[in-house]
Order: structure tokens, then C-alpha cells, then sequence
């Protein structure tokens, strides 16, 4: 080094103006692979147990709810005509909405360069995948006749009769097939390199080969990190338009057909913004216990929660504008059935279920305006799952009480839900807990890879990094 | 070789009994074919024994076959046929064949068409040929076809508790009506009958009076529909046709009253108008209850049913004031505080100018002095004669009241018994005690349908004798007018029953026991003068009456004494809530309990309350207030149970039941029907426990129809009720359109005008007709069946000539809303045409009733303040099926193309194709379209009472773990054989019967469209005149329907009577701005008050809501010129016009 040449002070920016790092207490890099690996290879922690048990069995009463369903019929659940549709669809939708972020942080923070992505989107995309599962079963299972579901699929048949692409439910059927398969793709893609290095801190044979056979051969060769880069950025550019399409089709449901409170044409973009919403509640119910009980607080640090807070009140502060603007179209409109579906929304039968979740989508939010409030990690819990609540109710208020009453006052109704209803959808939370946890036990819950990149210890302009303090 | 076309007998319509238009035509074709006299298989008419032994066979081999094709449902069918090992002349396989018979009334009888499928009765028409019928039927006669495939009916011969086999049972009735013969025992016997009109009964019974000289012969029927005909002696005769002014003191001529089906036509005819300027009939109706003929009337008067008497003196005093003693009644009786004597005095001033074409008429509930003045009022207004006239109808008379024959009873006067039909342990008043009565006789000969409570009060001692179905017996009735109708069956007795004339002709020992050979005995008196008794024996047969009756214009002269006591018998009434009045009303759907198995009728709503599955504690808002108890309708129906205790011959007697809040009921006043609270061991599966309380446990015989004092106390416990429309209101939509007569003539598009466009003239409208419905705002895309059409190739296919629209038939159905009274004999009729299922109680309060129609009756309440709107409201029907839209929104949802458009207009059901996803329910307007949710069709009766709903997984069916047996046999589902093996004779075979987890609807009956089109190419053979004729082609509801409201046809043909009607001013589609282009259209309902009545209204109070809140200054009123139709240019301001709230 050229002792002659000038040492390039850069100050650092005032206190006040540092970004906080994203790793937080200078881990090492070995540190980071330590910290994720130990929690697939050690021994199964007492807290797995005491979640993975409970979530076990309710997930094996929701497949004895759904066995006695297609044994007996759809008349286990409550609905009837005129509300033909009631908790199914609504947890279809909710568990959809949920599925939204793993994709969004994943995709679209990637390609526009939100670093703070790399520690929670594994868990994310994780989410997204098991809760897309959970929504699949709904619409599959909701129809007369499951075991003629396939008809749904656009199969050549002797009968020259194909399914009918008019119909928003067939979009559907591509939305959320397409999506679930990008997702998962895009999901084991980016895990590759973080499984190679379970395959190679593995212990035994049996773990060596199975974590071997998952790692495709990764060696970690600069051909494979380039490989992997493209495809990487190929397919969060092939994810970003399916974030916006999956929930823009699934709002098609009821966007396209002419039942007052479903007809308009806000839903897409709200739907999207409420899917954000919900997902980023959900991610922040999972990650907020699963970052203390790994031992995580400085991969997944208060930063991490303050941002997606942010996105919370952004999301969360669309979703309440479009509550309002389909109240102000419903009067600005003059069709006086569709003022009186929203009449009846916040002053009808099902007002309780309206203003629970105006109370939990529009008003619980804006606690977020807080920075006291974003940092509190109990507080941020208890919100996102009010959150999640009331996105839940948003689906609930949208389907069944525009449904309930309709044109023709002599065939309104009031649904109410049996405990096949209830149960079924307790199930699916079941199914998502399991397979959470299945995941967490046996994949790395956090992208090794990607989190060094961003920590200090990787960082070549970072004095940890490597630099020393000039040029190189 | 060319194939033959298969013969089609004449007439080759899908209907081959319409040979009324040949009748007409006088052809000579149908010259010949008369001559023949039975046109096809009916060879076998002539000769009884072949015929059964025809219709044995058939009923043989479908036991044995399994009937695969008709339980087959959507899955591929397991088929055992078993061949005809020599076929039956003039039988052709699949051809339903058609007979003609009648279902015996209690004092009438309603002539029928059935319609037979290989030998299995599958549906019941009237019978269009019948001097007095169109056609129609009402709810009971549909539903009757249930009940005679009803596996719990009485199937075993039974004597002492044991069962005997049947030649022993007739060997037992022989010996014991020989011995009963003689003087001495004669005396100590007794015959308790129904009423009956059937000429060859009322011969046996006086054969046998002759007999047993000293026998009592007790007639008893716990509703006397024949009310009138106590009074005056003779069988009333109503042409409501020609009354112009008509009063009903308390009488439901549209609902509850006998004959209902006839009279309704009548007054429906006066109604029916085509022209802003025809003139049409007014109703006044005076009631307690609220009743359809209340609903349907244009001037209503709420009295509590004990003080109508008042009211009906108070009319007769102003119209007859010469008359001393109806001057005197009218003195002695107060009106009650409400009624204004100006409506007493309009009304009766509207009937005197009406002289010669009014009728007053009194219901069978009200006592004699009603009788007598309406008697009083028809003469005083010369209308005998001419709206009332007098026939002649057997009947049997009692020598003996059912109270005085109980007395006998219990002093051991009476040992031997023979009771036929009827359930007098059931339904005899409280005070008579009959089933302890009935346990005193020594020897029991019970002729039952069932073995109900009359069987089980003294089993030990019956002879108990299964009764035929009139569908299985040889029999003959008379209708009204006194025409003699015959009863042939229509299949061998299922569970080998007798009927009432061959056990009272076996019991007396006559010659001739044989059914048949009775009433052809008894024809030979009605064919007297006859040139060929052989001829006109047939052609009764065939025709299913023998014409010629008329009824005399002569009324009879009332016995000045029967008068006076008849007034004297009244006293005033004061009510109160802690004095309450109980009226007995006949149920809409059980009458007096006697179709209670009867799932069609449990399940049909009733018409004013639309409640299922229940019996109900009528009360009025304002007493139910006074009383703190009520009913909720906004989540789950819930009403307060109520105790209502009477006093019983000195004993105070309680019920407990459901109190059910209804608008336009009189204060003061609780409606209970009769009919429910039966237990098992009284009656089959469907009805048992049923309904909560027996209202015969609190009627006396001197109150069998109303009685006072009674006591209303809450019981603290709620109850959930299964009612099919919960909501009552319109909520100020233009759903039933409807102005006063007054108003028509002034506007005669005032249908129109409530459009929710009609008013905004910026927007383009359609201007022709060709192009979409005039005066409405243009698409913006054009109509994809349009577009397709212009094509001329796609996808490289030549469209030329290949069009979606058939250009010969596109069929369309309006709907007369004048004419409709709401009596939903359609429901019935279509359920039992299209094999659409019960869901039982559980389900209909989930929502879940599968009727392919329904009947929509709202309300509207008069007044600003609520109190008035619930207790003097209108009342509007609607008959309300698929529309058929042309742009049909649940097709465009449909992911598997289940519902499709075709050629000819009709949104067609691929059941096969469904997989039930329901999005297309969610997205039809009109919610006309049901699920199968559970498998309705093959769940076991039991199971109908809910709520836990039996898997196949876990629950055995005939012993047997029912996965396993479903997996053996996947057609039966969880019933039992036994039920299965029945209830399935009863499905129309040209009907597919719908799975689980499949949406269906009204096709518009396709299977007739079906059958009257390949009839018609038959026919047109090489002239290619393949257009089925106007009128050929029925739908089950127009069939049925008694009012005439309903009118199928070829919209294609501009001079088909649908064509023409939807062309009416009155003409109009319900929710058309969606431009669905419903192929149903509504013709708006026209109300005739009478102006001078202080009730009078200028607009129907619907309409009001409409408008909505008066000085509102948006609301235009639909009953004045403006928009499309206004002279000058207006109404821009008003675009978003009120609708809802």
C-alpha cells in the first residue's frame, strides 16, 4: 500500500441519520451459519413439541371434518341458499391473502434492492407456499362434487367438452395453480445453496444424503453463484406480476359477477393491498416467537419488525380508503341496491361483523404512526394478529353479507356456521402450524447465504468486511 | 331399410288427453278415434280383471327390476330389466299413458287426468274435459299421489292385535256383519263414516240401513265444509264468474273452503282483464284470520272471528231493512269499536248495485245465523239463480251425532262398531272422550289408511283393515255441480286395501262385493234413458264423468223457525287479552290432519305464513304486544312457546305451541290449526311430532269452529320455526308492480314507469324491438348470441345458416299477477312433476328447501306509523321460478358449463355436468336455483328431523355398515329398503332425479317441451311443420294452476297467447334493468277498491314504499307520465331513483 497517498476520511453520517445494521452486534459469519443450522441440527426442542403436538391433531380433525364432508355432503357446512358461499370462500380468500407476502418480499423487495428482505423472506415464502395450500383445499373441497373437481382443468376429452373460460372460478384455478408453483420453485430455488451447507455440516450418513439429494450438487463454484443469481432474478421477475394477478383473479370472483357489495371495480388493487396486508400480519404472528425461541433477535432484529409495521399502516391504510371510496361510489352510483348492501354491511344483521373488522383493518393500523408502539414486540404481536382477524372478517363481510340479502328480499337469509364450518377451518390452521414447524425443524428458517451478504462481516465496503479504510 | 317412425297414437301431442282442440276442430280424424272409444291400450277398460292384471305385472316388475333407470339419479344406473315375456296390447314402452279418475272430496270431489308410467301413477292433472273444471286442482290433490307411495301406510290385515291374512279378514267381516244382521244386534251396532258424495255409498248405506235397521249411522268429519248446506238443505252452487261484488263473511273461498280450486277460477275469471277500460270483480272480505282470500281481497275488514256475525247482520240490516229480525240481530249485536258504519254502508251499497251478479258468502267456521244471512243477503239480492245456484250431491245423513253415540258407548248400549275411514280418536271434539268410548265396544271393524290412533285406542278388539288409496280403488263421487265423476284406479292396491264399498258390501252380505261391479250397479240409475248402457258406461269411464248435471236455480225456502233459533243461538262477544277468542282453522297443508304424513304437504309453505313443519299460535301484533311475547325473524326464526288454555265441558283444557306474530290478524284472537301434535303409534314417519300441540284437545263439540274465554301465558321456552321467506317486505323494490283500476285507465304503462331507468332520459335507449326491450338504456356490448350470428365462419367452420337461435320456437312464460291469489298449487305441482325432494324441518330453517317455484307474498303496511302498517296490510304473491334470462348470469359463472343456453331460450341444467361450485346461485338475481346439499333424495325419513346428518362412513342402513352397502349398491343411500323400493315408484321417469352436490331448477318442464316437439315432428312428418302448436305444451304450474295466472308458449309465434301478453301494457320483467332479458315477464297486478270506502287508498300501499316518504323531492311517482312516456321532457333530477329504503 502507497503510504504516501492520503487517508480519505469518510465521516459517518450524524447519529441520527445511521441505518441501523441488518445483523445486529457484529456476528461473525460463521456465526450465522452456526446460529440457523443448529436449529435443524440439534436436538427438537421442547417448545416444537408443545406447538407441533396440538397443531398435529387439530389438523387431523379438520381431515376428519373434510372426510365426513365429501362422505355426507356440502349440508354439513351452514350454507344454503342464498348464501351459497360462506366460510369456504372466505377462508379461501383469507389464506390466499395470507400467501401474498412470502412472494412480495421475496420478488418484489429483491428486485427493487430492499436488503432488509434477506432474513425473513425464507420464512416468508415458507408461508406463502403452506398457505396457499391451506386456501386450495377450500375451493376444491367446497364443491357438490369433489370427486369430479378435475372437471375444472382444461383436460381433451372424448366428450369435446371443455371447462368454461368465462367463468372467474377457472381463472382462479390457473391464478393460484400458477402462482403455487412459481412460488414453490422460486421457495426451493433460493434455499439450495443454504441446504449444500446443512449437507455439509451434516453428521450423519442419512442427513448427508437426504440434504444431499435436496442440494442438487451445489458446490458453491462461482458458475453455480452466477447460475444461481439469473435465475434467481428471473424468477422474482416472473413472481412480481403474479403477487398483483393472484389476488386481482381471486377479487374477479366477485368483482365480475352482478351481486350488489361485489360488483365494483375497486376490488382488484384492494384485494391486493388487503392480500399485503393480511400476509404481512401473518409474517409477523410467525416470525416475532420464532426469532426469540431460535435465538434470532439480531438476524431478525426490531428493524426488520419496524419496517414491515410500516408496510402494515400503508396497506392497512389502503385497504380503509377503499372502505370508504365503495361507500362513496355506492351513493355517488344511485343504483339503489347496491346502497342498500352497504347500508345493510354496517347496519344490517352481520353489523358486528363489519365494524369488528373496520376495527381491526382501518382503526388498529394507524397505532403504527408510533415508533414506541412499532418497537414494542408484544404490541406488534398482538396487532398482527388483529390484523389477520380482521382481514378475515373483511372476506367474511364482503361474501356473506352482500349475499345474504340480495334483489329479492323474499329469499334473504342469515348464515350461520355449524361446528363443521368451524372446525374445518381450525383444521387448516392446524395443517399450516404443522407444516410450519415441519419446516422450521428441517430447513434453515433464514437464507444463510443472503444474510451474510448483508451483515457487516460480508460486506467488502465494511471495515469487517475486509476493507480497510481506502480504496481497493 | 327406412325406419318407421314409432306409432304415435292420436292426439300425438306430448299430452295426448288434450283432444280438446280436436273436440273443437271436429276433425274427422278425431270422429274415428272417438268412435273407438279408448284410444290406445285401453282395451283393457272394458274388462276389469285384465287390466289389473296388467297393472300387476307392471308394478311386479318393478319391484323385481329395482327400477335402476329411475333412482339412477347422476350416476350411471345398475339396470335389471326384466322384459314383458309378451307385451301388452297397445302398450308402448316409455309412453306414459293417461286415465281418467277423481279424488273424492269430502262433500265434492275434484275430477282428474293422472298420468301413468308403466303402470305407476306418476302425476295428477284435473281434468279439462269436466264441465266444471279447467284443469286445475289445488295443493291436496297434488300432493295425494305422495301418500299413496307412502311406505308407512297401513299394510297389514290385523285382527285382535294379530296379523291375519286377507281371506281371513274377509271371512271374519262376512261372519260378523251376519250376525250383526239380526234386530237384536243390529241395535247394538254402529257405523261411523266419513263424508262422502258418492252415489254408490250413499246405495250401499241404504242397503244396509235396511239390514241393520237399528244401527246408529253417525257421519263425522271434524271440519263440516257443508256448513251452509246444514242451514239451508241443499249443495250451494258458486258462480264467481259472474259476481261483480262479492262479500266473504269469514270465508277463505281461495284457500281453506271446499272446492277452493273451482272457485278460485271463478273469481280469478272476474279478475282477468285485458284492457286499461274491462271491467273487473271487487272483493270484500270480513275475516279474523289473515287468509288468502283476505290477502287477495281489495277492501279488508279485520273482525275477530266470533263478532263477524255482527258485522254480517249489520250488512244484511242495510241491504234487507224490511227485514224484523236481521233488524233485530243487528240491534243486538255491538260492532266492534273499530268498524266504521261507513264501511258497513259503502259495502253493502256496492253489493245492492250489483244485484243479481254479487254473492255473499260464509265460511264454514261461522255459525248458523252467518249462514242464514248470507242465505238472506244472496236472495235479497236476487242472486239465486245467477251466482248461486243449487245441485244436487248425495249424501249421507247421520241418525246420530258422534257425542251421542260416545254416550252410548259408555252405557254399553253399542258393542259393535264399524268405523270407516276418518280418525275419531284423533279428532273427535275433546269433550266426546272418544277413545275411551271407542275402547267400551266389544268388536271393532276398522277401515284405515293407516294405523293411527283410531286403530291403536282399542287394538285388541279391531278388525283392522287396510284402506285403498282412491288411486287403487273403483269408486264414484260428485263434483259440486252434481255431476257424477268416476274413480278407477290407476295400479293394483299396493298393500292389497279395500275400499269403503267393498267391505260395507261384504259387511251386509250383498251379491256384488266386487268395487267395480258396484259402481257400474250404481251408474245404471245415473245412465237411465241411456240407449247403450254398455256405450255411456265406457264413455264414463274414459271421459271420468258422465255429463248432463244441472244444478237448480231454485233456492230453498228456510224454515221460519231454523231462522229465529239460528239468531238466537248469538250473543254478543267482548274480547279481551285476558279473554281470548281460539279459532280452529282448517290447515293449509294438513286439513284436519289427514295428509300429516305427507312429506309434499308438510314441506309446502304455508301460504299466508309461510311457515313449514309446524302448526302455529296465530296472534295479532298488538295482542302479542299486550301479551309480551314475540317472534324474531332476523337471524334464526325464534318465537316464544305459549300455553292457551280453554274451557272444555267445565274442564280447563291447555295446548302448547309456537305463537307466530301475523300482519292483518284480529286483535284478541289466537288462529290454531288442526291438524298437527301426532305422536308415533298415530301416524307414519314424516308426521309424527310434528307441530307441538293437538288443537283437538281443546275443541268442543259445540266450538268446532271458534271458542271464546281463552288464556294466553308465555312458557319462557323459545322454539324455532323452518319458514321459507322470512322477510316479509318489499323494502320499496318494483319487484310486484301493481296501481288501483282507477290509475290504469289513467296510465296504462304504469308497469314500466318503475323501471330504474325509466326515468333517466340522458341515457340511449333501445328503440325497437328486435334490437332489446324498448325503453331500455342500450347495451354497451352487443348481445353475444347476436354477434355470433352475424358471423359468417369461425375458427374456419361455416356458420352459414348454422344459427344459436332456433327460429322456430323460443319459448317464454308471463305471468298474470292479477290473476295469481298466491293458493301455490304450482309448488305442489311442480315438485311432483320434476321429483324434486323433501329436505325436512332442519333444513328448510338452514334455507335449504329444494322447490323449484315458490310463491313470494310480501306485505305492505298501510301508514306512516308501524303499529298501522303490521295490522291492516296489502298483501302481494308472486310466483317466482327461473326466469330463463336470455343473458343469463349464472352461465357466464358456470366453470364447467353445467348451465348453458339453448336454441330455444331455455338455461338449461346439465346435471351430469355439475359439480356444484354454486357460484351460479350466488349470481342469479331472482335466487331461483336450489342445491342438493345432502342427498336429499335418498335419505331415510328419519333422517328428515336433522340436525346431525348421518355419513355413510360411521351408522349402519338395514343392519348393514352403510359404507359397505353403499359401496355394494351406490343408489339406495341411507334409506332402507323398504322405503326405497316404494318411494320410488313415485318419480316421474322423464326427469333425471338429482345427487348431492348438484344445482337445479325450473327447465320450464323440458320433458314435455321434449315430448310435445318429437310428437310434433311425428306428426308433421314430410310437410316439416315441426312448430308445436299455442297451448299444446303445459308446464306442470299452468297446468295445475286454478286462477289461470300462468301462461306457457312460443314467443316466435306472434299469435300465441304468450306472445300476446307479453306485448300487454301491463307487461313487464322483474329486475330488467340488469338486462338479463328474462324470458319470463310479469303482467303488474291491478287493485279495484271502491272509492267511496273509508279504507280506500289512492295507490297501493307498495307502491307508497316505493315512492318512498312523501314531500320527498327525488320521488317521482310511477303512476304519473314522465320519462319515456311523459309528454314533455322531466324527471332528469330523479335519476337515482329510491328503490331500496
Amino acid at each position: 500500500m502507497d503510504s504516501h497517498a492520503p487517508t480519505i476520511e469518510v465521516p459517518l453520517p450524524p447519529k441520527e441519520l445511521q441505518r441501523e445494521p441488518l445483523l445486529l452486534n457484529k456476528r461473525p459469519l460463521g456465526w450465522i451459519s452456526d446460529q440457523i443450522a443448529c436449529i435443524v441440527e440439534g436436538r427438537t426442542p421442547k417448545w416444537w413439541w408443545i406447538a407441533f403436538v396440538p397443531s398435529f391433531i387439530i389438523m387431523c380433525i379438520g381431515g376428519a371434518m373434510l372426510a365426513y364432508q365429501v362422505g355426507t355432503g356440502v349440508g354439513v357446512w351452514g350454507l344454503m341458499v342464498p348464501v351459497a358461499w360462506a366460510w369456504d370462500i372466505t377462508n379461501f380468500v383469507w389464506w390466499i391473502g395470507i400467501g401474498h407476502a412470502g412472494t412480495l418480499i421475496s420478488a418484489i423487495l429483491c428486485l427493487l434492492r430492499q436488503r432488509w428482505r434477506t432474513s425473513i423472506n425464507r420464512a416468508a415464502e415458507a408461508m406463502t407456499i403452506f398457505a396457499v395450500i391451506c386456501a386450495g383445499i377450500f375451493p376444491m373441497f367446497h364443491i357438490g362434487r369433489v370427486w369430479l373437481g378435475w372437471w375444472l382443468l382444461p383436460i381433451p376429452n372424448a366428450n369435446g367438452i371443455w371447462p368454461q373460460f368465462r367463468s372467474p372460478l377457472l381463472w382462479d384455478v390457473f391464478a393460484v395453480s400458477t402462482y403455487f408453483t412459481v412460488s414453490l420453485l422460486f421457495w426451493y430455488m433460493g434455499m439450495i445453496p443454504d441446504l449444500a451447507t446443512i449437507r455439509d455440516r451434516a453428521k450423519t450418513k442419512l442427513r448427508q444424503i437426504a440434504y444431499g439429494i435436496a442440494a442438487l450438487g451445489w458446490t458453491g463454484s462461482n458458475r453455480h453463484w452466477w447460475n444461481y443469481e439469473k435465475a434467481y432474478l428471473l424468477l422474482a421477475g416472473l413472481s412480481t406480476p403474479l403477487v398483483l394477478s393472484v389476488h386481482s383473479i381471486v377479487s374477479f370472483d366477485f368483482a365480475v359477477s352482478q351481486v350488489p357489495g361485489w360488483h365494483t371495480t375497486i376490488f382488484p388493487p384492494y384485494f391486493v393491498a388487503g392480500a399485503i396486508f393480511s400476509g404481512f400480519g401473518m409474517v409477523l404472528t410467525l416470525v416475532l416467537p420464532l426469532r426469540v425461541v431460535c435465538g434470532l433477535q439480531d438476524v431478525i432484529t426490531v428493524r426488520h419488525v419496524e419496517l414491515m409495521c410500516k408496510v402494515l399502516l400503508a396497506t392497512g391504510s389502503i385497504v380503509g380508503y377503499a372502505y370508504g371510496m365503495e361507500f362513496f361510489i355506492a351513493w355517488y352510483g344511485g343504483n339503489p341496491y347496491e346502497l342498500y348492501a352497504f347500508q345493510n354491511r354496517a347496519f344490517g344483521p352481520y353489523w358486528w361483523a363489519y365494524w369488528a373488522m373496520i376495527t381491526c383493518n382501518v382503526i388498529s393500523p394507524h397505532f403504527f404512526w408510533s415508533k414506541r408502539l412499532r418497537t414494542n414486540m408484544w404490541f406488534v404481536f398482538a396487532i398482527s394478529i388483529v390484523v389477520n382477524i380482521g382481514m378475515w372478517f373483511e372476506r367474511f363481510v364482503i361474501i356473506v353479507t352482500s349475499l345474504h340479502r340480495d334483489y329479492m328480499p323474499s329469499n334473504w337469509g342469515y348464515f350461520i356456521p355449524t361446528w363443521v364450518d368451524i372446525w374445518t377451518y381450525i383444521g387448516t390452521i392446524g395443517l399450516f402450524m404443522t407444516l410450519f414447524l415441519l419446516f422450521v425443524r428441517f430447513l434453515p428458517l433464514c437464507n444463510i447465504a443472503e444474510v451474510k451478504v448483508v451483515s457487516e462481516h460480508g460486506d467488502p465496503h465494511h471495515k469487517l468486511g475486509g476493507a480497510t479504510g481506502g480504496h481497493h | 331399410m327406412k325406419t318407421i317412425p314409432p306409432p304415435c297414437p292420436e292426439p300425438e301431442s306430448g299430452q295426448k288427453y288434450w283432444r280438446s282442440l280436436d273436440q273443437l276442430a271436429e276433425t274427422p280424424e278425431f270422429r274415428r278415434w272417438l268412435e273407438r272409444e279408448f284410444p290406445q291400450g285401453a282395451s283393457e277398460f272394458a274388462d276389469p280383471v285384465s287390466r289389473r292384471s296388467f297393472v300387476k305385472l307392471m308394478s311386479a316388475s318393478f319391484a323385481l327390476a329395482g327400477v335402476g333407470i329411475l333412482g339412477g339419479g347422476c350416476r350411471r344406473p345398475e339396470e335389471k330389466i326384466l322384459p314383458f315375456g309378451k307385451s301388452v296390447e297397445g302398450y308402448i314402452h316409455g309412453v306414459p299413458q293417461y286415465f281418467a279418475t277423481a279424488m273424492p272430496t269430502r262433500g265434492g270431489a275434484v275430477p282428474l287426468i293422472v298420468r301413468s308410467n308403466d303402470g305407476r301413477p306418476t302425476k295428477i292433472e284435473g281434468n279439462p274435459d269436466h264441465p266444471d273444471s279447467n284443469g286445475a286442482t289445488d295443493a291436496w290433490t297434488q300432493a295425494s299421489l305422495l301418500s299413496l307411495y307412502d311406505p308407512d301406510r297401513a299394510q297389514r290385515f290385523a285382527q285382535k292385535g294379530n296379523t291375519i291374512s286377507k281371506e281371513s279378514a274377509l271371512d271374519a267381516l262376512a261372519t260378523l256383519g251376519a250376525a250383526w244382521a239380526n234386530p237384536a244386534q243390529s241395535a247394538r251396532t254402529a257405523f261411523v263414516l266419513e263424508q262422502s258424495s258418492s252415489p254408490s255409498r250413499q246405495r250401499l248405506v241404504t242397503m244396509l240401513q235396511l239390514k241393520f235397521r237399528d244401527a246408529k249411522w253417525v257421519v263425522y268429519e271434524p271440519l263440516d265444509l257443508q256448513a251452509w248446506r246444514r242451514v239451508t238443505g241443499a249443495a250451494p252452487y258458486y258462480k264467481l264468474d259472474g259476481a261483480k261484488a262479492i262479500l266473504a263473511l269469514d270465508c277463505d273461498f281461495i284457500g281453506t273452503e271446499a272446492d277452493a280450486h273451482r272457485l278460485i277460477r271463478g273469481f280469478a275469471k272476474g279478475r282477468r282483464i285485458e284492457k286499461a277500460t274491462d271491467s273487473m270483480n271487487r272483493l270484500y272480505a270480513v275475516e279474523g284470520l289473515m287468509t288468502l282470500t283476505g290477502m287477495n281481497a281489495d277492501h279488508r275488514l279485520r273482525v275477530a272471528t266470533s263478532q263477524i256475525v255482527a258485522v254480517a247482520a249489520a250488512i244484511a240490516a242495510k241491504i234487507a231493512p224490511g227485514n224484523a229480525e236481521v233488524t233485530a240481530l243487528a240491534a243486538k249485536l255491538p260492532l266492534p269499536a273499530h268498524v266504521k258504519a261507513e264501511w258497513i254502508a259503502e259495502c253493502a251499497n256496492d253489493l245492492a248495485a250489483n244485484r243479481g251478479a254479487s254473492l255473499v258468502l260464509a265460511g264454514h267456521r261461522q255459525p248458523a245465523a252467518v249462514h242464514v244471512i248470507a242465505n238472506l243477503l244472496n236472495t235479497a239480492l236476487e242472486n239465486n239463480g245467477k251466482t248461486v245456484l243449487f245441485a244436487n250431491v248425495p249424501e249421507t245423513r247421520s241418525t246420530s251425532t258422534l257425542a251421542e253415540l260416545a254416550t252410548a258407548l259408555r252405557a254399553g248400549q253399542i258393542d259393535n262398531l264399524v268405523i270407516l275411514g276418518g280418525n275419531p280418536a284423533y279428532n273427535a271434539p275433546a269433550d266426546v272422550k272418544w277413545a275411551d268410548a271407542q275402547a267400551k265396544a266389544k268388536e271393532v271393524i276398522r277401515l284405515g289408511a293407516y294405523e293411527d290412533e283410531t286403530f291403536a285406542a282399542s287394538a285388541q278388539t279391531t278388525l283392522q283393515l287396510p284402506q285403498a288409496h282412491y288411486l287403487e280403488s273403483w269408486g264414484d263421487a260428485t263434483t259440486s255441480d252434481g255431476t257424477v265423476v268416476s274413480v278407477q284406479p290407476l295400479i293394483a292396491p299396493l298393500f292389497d286395501g279395500l275400499t269403503e264399498l267393498e267391505v260395507l258390501a261384504r259387511l251386509g252380505g250383498l251379491p256384488t262385493t266386487k268395487p267395480y261391479e258396484i259402481v257400474r250397479e250404481t251408474f245404471r240409475a245415473t245412465a237411465a234413458g241411456a240407449n247403450n248402457f254398455e256405450e255411456s258406461w265406457k264413455k264414463f269411464l274414459h271421459d271420468g264423468y258422465a255429463a248432463g248435471a244441472k244444478p237448480g236455480d231454485k233456492a230453498p225456502t228456510l224454515p221460519t223457525g231454523d231462522i229465529t233459533s239460528a239468531f238466537a243461538a248469538v250473543a254478543p262477544v267482548t274480547l279481551s287479552k285476558d279473554s281470548l277468542e281460539v279459532v280452529f282453522h282448517r290447515d293449509s297443508r294438513m286439513d284436519d290432519g289427514r295428509w300429516n304424513n305427507n312429506g309434499w304437504l308438510q314441506e309446502f309453505p304455508d301460504p299466508v305464513t309461510k311457515v313449514t313443519w309446524d302448526g302455529l299460535i296465530l296472534i295479532s301484533r298488538r295482542t302479542a304486544e299486550a301479551l309480551g311475547v314475540k317472534n324474531t325473524t332476523t337471524s334464526k326464526t325464534t318465537t316464544d312457546l305459549v300455553k292457551v288454555t280453554v274451557q272444555v265441558g267445565g274442564e280447563s283444557k291447555s295446548i302448547t305451541g309456537p305463537v307466530w306474530i301475523t300482519p292483518g290478524m284480529a286483535d284478541n284472537s289466537l288462529g290454531i290449526a288442526l291438524g298437527y301434535g301426532r305422536k308415533k303409534g298415530g301416524t307414519g314417519r314424516i308426521g309424527q311430532n310434528v307441530g307441538l300441540y293437538n288443537a283437538y284437545d281443546i275443541r268442543a263439540s259445540d266450538t268446532m269452529g271458534f271458542a271464546t274465554g281463552a288464556k294466553l301465558e308465555k312458557t319462557g321456552e323459545r322454539y324455532e320455526l323452518a319458514v321459507t321467506q322470512e322477510h316479509g317486505a318489499m323494502e320499496g323494490r318494483p319487484i310486484i308492480r301493481e296501481a288501483n283500476k282507477a290509475q290504469y285507465e289513467k296510465f296504462p304503462k304504469f308497469a314500466n314507469n318503475f323501471d330504474l331507468e325509466a326515468h333517466m332520459d340522458f341515457v340511449p335507449k333501445y328503440e325497437k324491438p328486435e334490437d332489446g326491450p324498448v325503453g331500455r338504456p342500450k347495451g354497451i356490448y352487443e348481445h353475444p348470441y347476436e354477434a355470433y350470428s352475424k358471423r359468417k365462419s369461425m375458427n374456419g367452420v361455416n356458420l352459414e345458416g348454422k344459427h344459436l337461435k332456433s327460429e322456430i320456437h323460443a319459448w317464454g312464460m308471463a305471468v298474470d299477477l292479477n290473476q295469481c291469489v298466491g293458493c301455490g298449487a304450482c309448488v305442489l305441482a311442480c315438485q311432483a312433476e320434476n321429483n324434486v325432494p323433501i329436505v325436512g324441518k332442519d333444513q328448510v330453517t338452514r334455507n335449504r328447501e329444494m322447490h323449484w317455484m315458490r310463491i313470494d307474498r310480501y306485505f305492505s303496511g298501510a301508514g306512516d306509523k308501524l303499529d298501522e302498517m303490521i295490522d291492516d296490510p296489502q298483501a302481494v304473491h308472486q310466483p317466482m321460478m327461473c326466469q330463463h334470462c336470455e343473458n343469463a348470469p349464472c352461465e357466464s359463472v358456470c366453470p364447467v358449463n353445467a348451465t348453458v343456453h339453448d336454441e330455444e331460450g331455455l338455461n338449461v341444467m346439465a346435471y351430469n355436468r355439475c359439480v356444484g361450485t354454486r357460484y351460479c346461485s350466488n349470481n342469479c338475481p331472482y335466487k331461483v336455483r336450489r342445491f342438493n346439499f345432502l342427498d336429499y333424495n335418498r335419505r331415510s325419513l328419519d333422517q328428515l328431523k336433522g340436525p346431525f346428518y348421518s355419513s355413510p362412513m360411521v351408522g349402519g342402513t338395514d343392519k348393514e355398515w352403510t359404507l359397505k352397502r353403499w359401496w355394494k349398491n351406490p343408489d339406495t343411500g341411507i334409506r332402507p329398503q323398504d322405503e326405497w323400493d316404494i318411494l320410488k315408484l313415485v318419480k316421474n321417469p322423464d326427469v333425471t332425479v338429482r345427487m348431492r352436490g348438484v344445482m337445479e331448477k325450473c327447465t320450464f318442464c323440458v320433458q314435455r317441451i321434449e315430448q310435445a316437439k318429437i310428437s310434433q315432428k311425428v306428426k308433421a312428418g314430410q310437410s316439416g311443420d315441426v312448430r308445436v302448436p299455442d297451448g299444446v305444451i303445459k308446464p306442470a304450474c299452468q297446468q295445475v294452476c286454478p286462477a289461470e295466472a300462468i301462461t306457457f308458449g312460443n314467443q316466435l309465434d306472434p299469435q300465441s297467447k304468450v306472445s300476446q301478453l307479453q306485448k300487454s301494457e301491463r307487461s313487464y320483467e322483474v329486475l330488467g334493468f340488469l338486462e338479463t332479458r328474462p324470458r319470463v315477464t310479469y303482467l303488474a297486478r291491478i287493485r279495484n277498491p271502491n272509492p267511496k270506502m273509508p279504507d280506500y287508498r289512492e295507490i297501493p300501499i307498495s307502491v307508497q314504499e316505493y315512492i318512498g316518504p312523501k314531500d320527498h323531492p327525488k320521488n317521482l311517482n310511477p303512476l304519473e307520465p314522465h320519462g319515456a312516456h311523459a309528454p314533455a321532457k322531466g324527471g332528469g333530477a330523479g335519476a337515482e331513483k329510491k328503490g331500496a329504503h
